[in-house]
């Protein structure tokens, strides 16, 4: 059977267990192992085991999922940040659409200190989504909000994939993570745009605080000293770590987690109990994910191996077109597989055939890499396969549905695709920050 | 059914003595940066070490996070089910995807792991630290997250399924 | 007709990547209508450390490496692939093609159920980069250094340093912020399209950590047996062709990147002759004790004292045209006691 065929029936395999509502884990990897079997290639089934330990089990930063979880568990399970949340919300009182943008915000911040997808979505999905909805914000808006700027996480630096993306191209660490900082903060900025928009035309999908809610300015200030404050220190306080030298990314996860329970226990809000039950919510939470990522690891190799990869790549290389065009047609790529593969397999798969092409007709590499980067922001909203989906669907109540996370990305995706065409007309937004901090070298 | 009972029983007692590992990992990551920045003296074995921790946590609650359901799902189409289908949907999913992959992860970890055992196989830092054990946790997960799905696909045949799972 | 399934350790991007592409194109073209190989790029099939363990179990039939990744499972494969203070890369050719070398190695892969072809030399790593000058033991003292390597940690630790083990993708990161002093990484062309120039602003030259690096392909034993003898004769021709256009290939990039770092601004120095004797008297010792601790590692590493003595009277006539220098190298008796 031809590669291409195989490939085809994976996506279809993968798709019905999907709509089958079983879990995603297990049906990404049942349909490697399917994969195999109809490609009538058992044999290969060994790379499972290979990459489910050399892609997960034997892999240093992915012990940031389960620290950042946890911190972010201490934080909303003693009630700290929702007294946060109230607190801004109270302080943005006169915004519209002020409790969103703090939201924002916040993911901006946060962004700055974690480069795991996982790790923020799922830490601004655990501390944020419950004041959101408590004061009103509609379920899509909700939702969609805080799965979009949580993908910030990977955009704004520190990034696991501009990690990877530096290590498959000819660009250093340093030069795509400036490359890609005023984009991600501009991402975010469009999404805080848009948030007070809606509150200003549609108050009943982001309601603005009453006016008998409001308070005094010094109880307000003292609330936001009490309550802000503390979690925004724990934020500094990472980054701080990483910035003066002291740990790396991945050890700067650590000193949250450490941050956050000492924050609890200077309120007086430590228990045994509830300490234990962080424990055990960050156990399942942290399995979930890095199961998600087993499967997909599982998924990937048979994929690739079985003929799915040399068919996708045999398929972009026939591309022959301007360059403008050509570079459309490769982003609309990009957003396709998006849909259906993980953004490390799309990274590998693509890179080799795009950055040759791309270096000959003589484009800025660095630009072209940060505009993809962007394009991928997409990848994890986009149904049927979307880590974000996936991650708020796990960690909302259960009577926000599925449809509504879906249905509340999709202004999001807009907003990302407006991101890129912005790009793509200023490239300089991309290139000026790199060219000023190394330009000499 | 005293088997569902076990299985429950065990990953529940295995899933709740591993979480506590998070809190060994993350201490050893501070001891290290403590060691490193304040003394100037960093351990040899800490990132080894912490990277095996690690391992072992996340793997070893495959069965657990399973056991609460979870690990997620997408109810598009199911949710709008009735009950019965909708039960006999998922029941179907097992054979179709969970058993044949729990297989798989079964039988090549187990001969992954022995080849490791047998190769006495040790990392190769300054501290050569034994592989092997995290290799044999990976086998020993697998058998528990094999078990742990006999019991939900014997909670669904048998329509017991607790109703607090984590789908909407 | 065979068809073979390869991988490599490196991915697209690394350029060590381009000798396992030499070794490939070579292959299928000698063997044309007898064997066809598909290379598949670093990552895309199994993660780089799972390599070996692919080509071991025939999940794929054959797999480019560094033997030096494997030396958690046997010590003996890290003298197989480097050394701290020791061979250059012609040390390596002569080795391999005519005092023995091959077959050791063969010996070794040999006991995982695989052959092995050694197809690739690339000469002296670049040594360590770092934010101020390294060009005696003294300025070593107290230096956080990312360095990979259990006989290379074990020499900086004598030599006053602290290893410091970190994730790949953090080490650019580490330096920038200066979570460490300094790292070694590869040759300078990786180096330079890693950006090292960019966080860094001295370089110490040479690599003593790892004076010269071999490079070749696993390939299962029961895939191995299936070709016919005179295939098998064709990929050895293949693996010797692309050794030679390694070795040029290497240093050629290595001498223009060395440039480009010099019109960077870096501050390039060299450690004096002194360190550099007392590092090679640490190096000597290092390799003794590590290779008493397992007797295939010092049947490996007896194998090349031997040769490095046996040519040492004509190495040293032939001066100054001779090919490299003649260490005083570790001590063949105490290898030898060893090895039994
Ligand atoms: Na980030
Ligand atoms: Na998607």
């Amino acid at each position: 059977m031809s590669g291409e065929m195989i490939a085809l029936i994976m996506a279809g395999i993968l798709m019905v267990g999907l709509f089958m509502g079983h879990p995603l884990a297990f049906v990404l990897g049942g349909t490697a192992v399917l994969g195999a079997v109809i490609a009538g290639k058992t044999q290969i089934l060994g790379i499972v085991i290979n990459r489910i330990f050399g892609d997960v089990l034997d892999n240093y930063v992915l012990i940031a999922i389960p620290l950042f979880v946890l911190m972010a568990r201490f934080l909303s399970d003693s009630g700290v940040t929702d007294r946060m949340f109230e607190a801004l919300r109270l302080l943005l009182a006169r915004v519209t659409g002020g409790l969103g943008i703090a939201v924002v915000v916040i993911s901006i911040l946060l962004a700055a200190t974690t480069g795991i997808i996982g790790a923020s979505i799922t830490v601004m999905g655990v501390m944020a989504l419950k004041p959101m909805l408590q004061y009103g914000y509609s379920k899509r808006l909700s939702t969609g909000l805080i799965a979009a700027s949580g993908c910030l996480g990977i955009l704004i630096p520190p990034s696991i994939m501009l990690i990877l993306m530096s290590s498959n191209s000819g660009l250093s660490v340093g030069e795509l993570f400036a490359g890609a900082m005023v984009p991600g903060i501009l991402l975010g900025l469009l999404y805080g745009l848009y948030v007070a928009a809606i509150a200003f035309f549609r108050p009943d999908l982001a309601p603005a605080v009453k006016t008998e809610e409001r308070i005094g300015r010094a109880a307000l200030a003292r609330m936001l000293v009490v309550e802000a404050m503390p979690p925004l220190i724990l934020i500094f306080g990472i980054l701080g770590t990483m910035l003066a030298g002291i740990a790396t990314a991945t050890e700067a996860s650590a000193v949250g987690a450490l941050l956050a329970l000492l924050i609890v226990i200077f309120r007086g809000r430590f228990e045994l109990a509830t300490f234990r039950s962080a424990l055990y919510e960050t156990a399942r939470t942290s399995a979930m994910i890095l199961f998600i990522v087993v499967g997909a690891t599982a998924f990937t190799g048979v994929f690739n191996i079985t003929g799915g990869l040399r068919a996708t790549q045999n398929l972009m290389r026939a591309l022959d077109m301007e360059p403008w065009m050509l570079i459309t047609v490769m982003m609309l790529i990009v957003f396709v597989l998006g849909m259906f593969l993980d953004w490390t397999g799309i990274v590998l798969l693509s890179f080799p055939i795009f950055l040759p092409v791309v270096q000959e007709m003589g484009i800025n590499q660095l630009w072209f890499v940060v505009l993809m980067a962007v394009v991928l922001q997409t990848s994890f909203l986009t149904p049927p396969f979307g880590y974000a989906l996936f991650y708020m669907r796990a960690i909302a109540p259960k009577d926000v549905k599925i449809s509504d996370i879906i249905l509340g990305v999709l202004p999001f995706i807009g907003l990302i695709v407006a991101m890129a065409l912005t790009i793509a007309a200023f490239p300089d937004l991309v290139t000026w920050l790199p060219d000023t901090l190394y330009r000499s070298k | 059914m005293l088997l569902i009972r076990l299985i429950d029983g065990l990953n529940e007692v295995v899933g709740r003595v591993v979480s506590w590992v998070a809190v060994l990992f993350a201490g050893l990551i501070i001891y290290d940066v403590v060691l490193r920045y304040v003394f100037n003296a960093p351990t040899l074995w800490a990132f080894d070490l912490t990277k095996h921790l690690f391992g072992f946590y996340f793997i070893l609650l495959g069965g657990y996070a399973l056991r609460h359901q979870a690990h997620v799902r997408v109810d598009l189409v199911t949710g709008a089910l009735k009950p019965t289908p909708r039960r006999i949907v998922e029941l179907l999913g097992y054979p179709l995807f969970f058993f044949p992959f729990a297989w798989v992860f079964v039988t090549q970890s187990y001969t992954f792991a022995l080849r490791s055992w047998n190769q006495g196989e040790t990392t190769y830092s300054a501290m050569q630290m034994p592989v092997y054990p995290v290799k044999i946790a990976m086998a020993v997960a697998a058998v528990l997250l094999l078990m742990q799905g006999v019991s939900e696909f014997l909670k669904l045949l048998l329509n017991k399924s607790e109703e607090n799972r984590n789908v909407g | 007709q065979e068809s073979w399934t390869m991988t490599t350790v490196w991915p697209a991007s690394l350029e060590l990547i381009e000798i396992d592409r030499k070794f490939v194109e070579l292959a299928n073209a000698l063997t044309a209508g007898e064997l066809s190989i598909e290379l598949f790029d670093g990552g895309t099939l199994v993660p780089a450390g799972e390599v070996f363990g692919a080509v071991e179990s025939g999940t794929v039939q054959a797999g480019a490496d560094w033997p030096g990744y494997w030396a958690g499972r046997n010590t003996a494969f890290s003298p197989l692939s480097t050394h701290a203070s020791l061979f250059n890369a012609v040390d390596y050719v002569n080795w391999i093609q005519q005092w023995g070398g091959a077959d050791l190695y063969n010996e070794v892969y040999g006991q995982f159920g695989m052959v092995y072809l050694p197809y690739g030399v690339t000469n002296n790593e670049s040594g360590f980069r770092t934010k101020k000058a390294i060009r005696n033991t003294e300025d070593l003292q107290g230096m956080r250094l990312r360095l990979s390597g259990l006989e290379q940690g074990r020499l900086l630790t004598q030599l006053g340093g602290s290893q410091v083990s970190m994730a790949g993708g953090e080490i650019y990161q580490a330096l920038e912020r200066g979570v460490i002093d300094g790292a070694e990484f590869s040759t300078p062309n990786v180096d330079w399209s890693g950006g090292f120039q960019q966080v860094t602003s001295h370089w110490a030259t040479p690599g003593w950590h790892q004076s010269s690096s071999v490079f070749g392909v696993m390939i299962n034993k029961a895939s191995w047996d299936a070709l016919s003898a005179e295939t098998q004769q064709k990929l050895r021709i293949a693996a010797d062709a692309t050794m030679l256009w390694s070795l040029s290939f290497t240093e050629k990039r290595a001498n223009d990147a060395y440039q480009q770092f010099k019109d960077a601004g870096i501050e390039i120095t060299r450690m004096d002759d002194e360190t550099l004797a007392k590092i090679q008297e640490l190096a000597n010792t290092t390799i003794e004790t590590t290779a008493c601790e397992n007797p295939l590692s010092a049947k490996v590493y007896l194998s090349q004292v031997a040769y490095l003595n046996d040519y040492a009277n004509w190495r040293d006539a032939s001066a100054p045209f001779n090919l490299g220098r003649t260490p005083v190298g570790p001590s063949m008796d105490k290898l030898a006691e060893c090895a039994k």
